[in-house]
């Protein structure tokens, strides 16, 4: 009935249909998911969708870095004695620059760290101890430890480059001035030794020590993940969004101490502001008088205080960038206020 | 038979041989374990083709168009993150696309830009100057683009065959002028859709398509398989004296008809984007300068006796899918689609033009004609004049 030429030509004909059918409207693929999902948006409305979800919000990601975990945890060093008496505070710190983390949910990105996360342990002392950091550079590149605060220039991380692969420098001062500093690697291009997260937070005690309180750290940073100049990705310790989806739990009437500091590169400014409370503010808390009553403070790079606050009533409270483009690229989290008389009861599971 | 059939496998397989050699070094030299080539790092891309804005809902389509599988992880407006969803799923192998769906409280006549982030970090963003709510295929959209697709295409094609009394009075010279008036006029058609789907495949297909090639490609497949089916068309009403005329005049109306979707393509999509201005200008453009299809289709009929139903037929040919082009234009419009129907109106064009200068020799023998050469330069500048209006 046909000749083979005419079958040819239908089979020819029937393909190339085919692929531009294909690429003009791909997007009708019969795999498609038969029971749709539904999430919440910003605003509270809820979205039905037969595919993924897109969420950096509310979808529960096993993040390799603990946000909740670094938010209270400070390594006070292994603790000896010298002969006259001085603490001596050891700590082993070692720099990587090869490690891929997901740094927010499916975004996976190489970054350089100390001690594998972004920001490195957080280093507390008291005014007086001598820290001792036993540093070893594991990275390809060539990395240091720079601390801000008191400390003789060779221990200032500038020219005393520690070499890749196994490169070791031991850095040791007296622990000063009282207040929050930032570390961080000081290996030029600085910007980028910074920018994929080799800095953390170092905080000097008084002698006479600090009202007791809720203590936590706030380390303010972001990522420029396509290397536009810009940053793409904000947060409060690293992953944008965290503390909104995992609320920090804190009670009614408990001093709340948290130690800000902001390692933000690229914007020139970065701030902080909390909601339903003020708080009394010690600008890199080196004075034991705050200087203001506030609920919203400005910081440039490496600028960092103290925040004392209570809370009179029990909720959830914002604390986020008042720049919104920040806040709304991750930097903002919940406070959940519980009542202190009823402590201990079940765990909040928000947005879950 | 049977003694042929030994020849023909062998033919077969002389033809399979080099291509098997060619899979054989391909894999050696690019497949597992090979060091040959391990230069380079091989970069994601996405392309964001269409931006629709409905009921609190911006909706992106999003293309791999890079040479690596991609994961979709992140949607933004404005730079701003939003919870959204991507249908069918976030993985997209290459050329794969996928719609994005983002919950957002957008308004009419503002600029948006939406931005996806894939799974190593990198952002795509694609800018829209003006929302506008899309348009949804009800019964009333669907009759206004068609009545607009009727005044744009059916009716100055008609009114342009109305011309046909006119031109077969003309003298023998004069007709020749006439006819050559038409080769001006599709001259001026095919190289302005041929520039149209370069500009929009440049404008919104990605580098990967080969937008320019794509087109030329498209284009010269469309002029030969119009040809094939041009000579068939003779050969089968090769014994009718009318034949030629009637064929060339049915060729001529079918590739004005593609080009005429193509207008319709450019109308729907011009009402859908918020560019309503630009619509009405298009519409009295086009309805004025298609008068001069009619004027096309008619001339090389007018030696021949008047036959009002092929005429209008063929008016219909050349005019009705001006109204499909404004539905695909404004329901479904994508820009992968509108370069291939332009480009295949361009091919059809191209392939009128080589029939009627064909017809033009063989009445007159040669070509250069100075009434000939004449009409071809007037066809184009007509065309012009009228085209500044569009």
């Amino acid at each position: 009935m046909f000749t083979n030429r005419q079958k040819m030509s239908v089979v020819l004909v029937i393909v190339s249909l085919g692929f531009v059918g294909y690429l003009v409207f791909p997007a009708m693929d019969i795999t498609a998911q038969e029971k749709p999902e539904t999430f919440v948006t910003h605003s509270g409305a809820v979205v039905q969708t037969t595919g993924d979800i897109l969420d950096p919000v509310y979808t529960i990601q096993e993040v390799e870095f603990d946000p909740q975990k670094y938010l209270r945890e400070f390594d006070y060093g292994k603790v000896s004695y010298l002969e006259d008496g001085t603490t001596l505070r050891e700590f082993t710190v070692i720099a990587e620059d090869d490690k891929m983390m997901e740094i927010a949910p499916g975004i996976f990105w190489n970054v350089w760290t100390f001690n594998g996360t972004v920001p490195g342990p957080t280093i507390r002392a008291t005014e007086g101890d001598l820290v001792r950091i036993h540093f070893t550079n594991n990275g390809s590149k060539e990395h240091t430890m720079h601390f801000h605060g008191n400390h003789p220039a060779e221990m200032d991380g500038i020219f005393e480059i520690v070499g890749s692969n196994g490169g070791q420098f031991t850095y040791e001062f007296i622990a000063g001035p009282v207040g929050v500093h930032p570390y961080h690697c000081h290996v030029m291009p600085v910007e980028e030794h910074i920018g994929h997260g080799l800095y953390g937070v170092f905080i000097v005690d008084p002698k006479e020590g600090r009202q007791q309180a809720d203590e936590m750290v706030m380390m303010l940073n972001g990522f420029d993940t396509d290397f536009d100049g810009e940053n793409n990705l904000y947060a409060a310790n690293t992953i944008p969004f965290y503390y909104q989806h995992h609320p920090i739990q804190i009670n009614t009437n408990e001093l709340i101490r948290v130690y800000v500091v902001n390692m933000l590169g690229l914007d020139p400014i970065n701030n902080f502001h909390l909601h339903g409370t003020l708080y009394e503010y010690y600008p890199t808390g080196t004075d034991l008088i705050p200087s203001e009553f506030t609920d919203m403070t400005t910081f440039s790079q490496s600028e960092r205080g103290i925040l004392e606050f209570e809370y009179e009533y029990t909720g959830r409270y914002m604390f986020h960038a008042h720049l919104t483009e920040f806040s709304e690229k991750g930097w903002t989290g919940l406070f959940y206020v519980k009542d202190s008389s009823q402590l201990n009861t079940e765990i909040y599971d928000y947005g879950s | 038979m049977e003694v042929k059939r030994p020849s023909n496998v062998k033919t077969a397989i002389s033809a399979v041989i080099p291509f098997v050699l060619l899979a054989v070094m391909i894999v050696y030299v690019f497949g597992p374990g090979s060091e040959l080539i391990g230069y380079g790092i091989l970069l994601p891309d996405i392309s964001i083709e269409k931006i629709e804005f409905v009921d609190s809902e911006i909706i992106a389509t999003v293309r791999n168009t890079g040479p690596i599988p991609v994961d979709i992880v992140m949607a933004d407006i404005n730079d701003r993150i939003y919870p959204a969803a991507i249908e069918p799923d976030k993985h997209l192998e290459r050329f794969q696309s996928a719609i994005v769906r983002i919950p957002f409280e957008w308004n009419e006549g503002e600029p948006y830009a939406v931005g996806l982030t894939i799974d190593d970090g990198t952002r795509f963003e694609k800018q829209v100057d003006v929302a506008a709510p899309s348009i949804q295929p009800t019964v009333e959209m669907i009759a206004y683009f068609a009545v607009i697709g009727t005044y744009v295409g059916i009716i100055p094609v008609l009114i342009g065959l109305l011309w046909f009394p006119f031109i077969a009075k003309l003298s023998r010279n004069k007709y020749k002028f006439f006819l050559a008036l038409t080769v001006g006029l599709l001259l001026f058609l095919g190289i302005s859709a041929t520039e149209e789907a370069i500009k929009i495949s440049a404008e919104n297909l990605s580098d990967v398509f080969n937008g320019a090639l794509l087109v030329v490609t498209v284009a010269i497949v469309s002029f030969l398989a119009l040809n094939y089916a041009g000579e068939k068309l003779k050969e089968r009403a090769g014994a009718s004296k009318l034949a030629g005329p009637i064929a060339i005049a049915l060729m001529i109306a079918i590739g004005i008809g593609l080009h005429n979707f193509g207008e319709g393509l450019a109308i729907g999509a011009a009402i859908v984007l918020g560019e309503a201005a630009l619509g009405a200008f298009l519409i009295v453009g086009f309805a004025i300068h298609n008068t001069t299809e009619g004027f096309a289709i008619a001339a090389p009929m007018a030696r021949t006796k008047l036959m009002i139903g092929r005429l209008a037929a063929m008016g219909m040919i050349a005019g009705v899918p001006a109204i499909f082009g404004a539905w695909v234009g404004g329901f479904v419009y994508s820009p992968f689609a509108a370069v291939i129907f332009l480009a295949i109106g361009a091919g059809a064009i191209f392939q009128v033009i080589v029939l009627i200068m064909k017809w033009i020799q063989n009445e007159e023998g040669k070509l250069s004609n100075s009434s000939v050469l004449a009409g071809i330069a007037v066809g184009m500048i007509i065309m012009y004049v009228t085209s500044i209006l569009v």
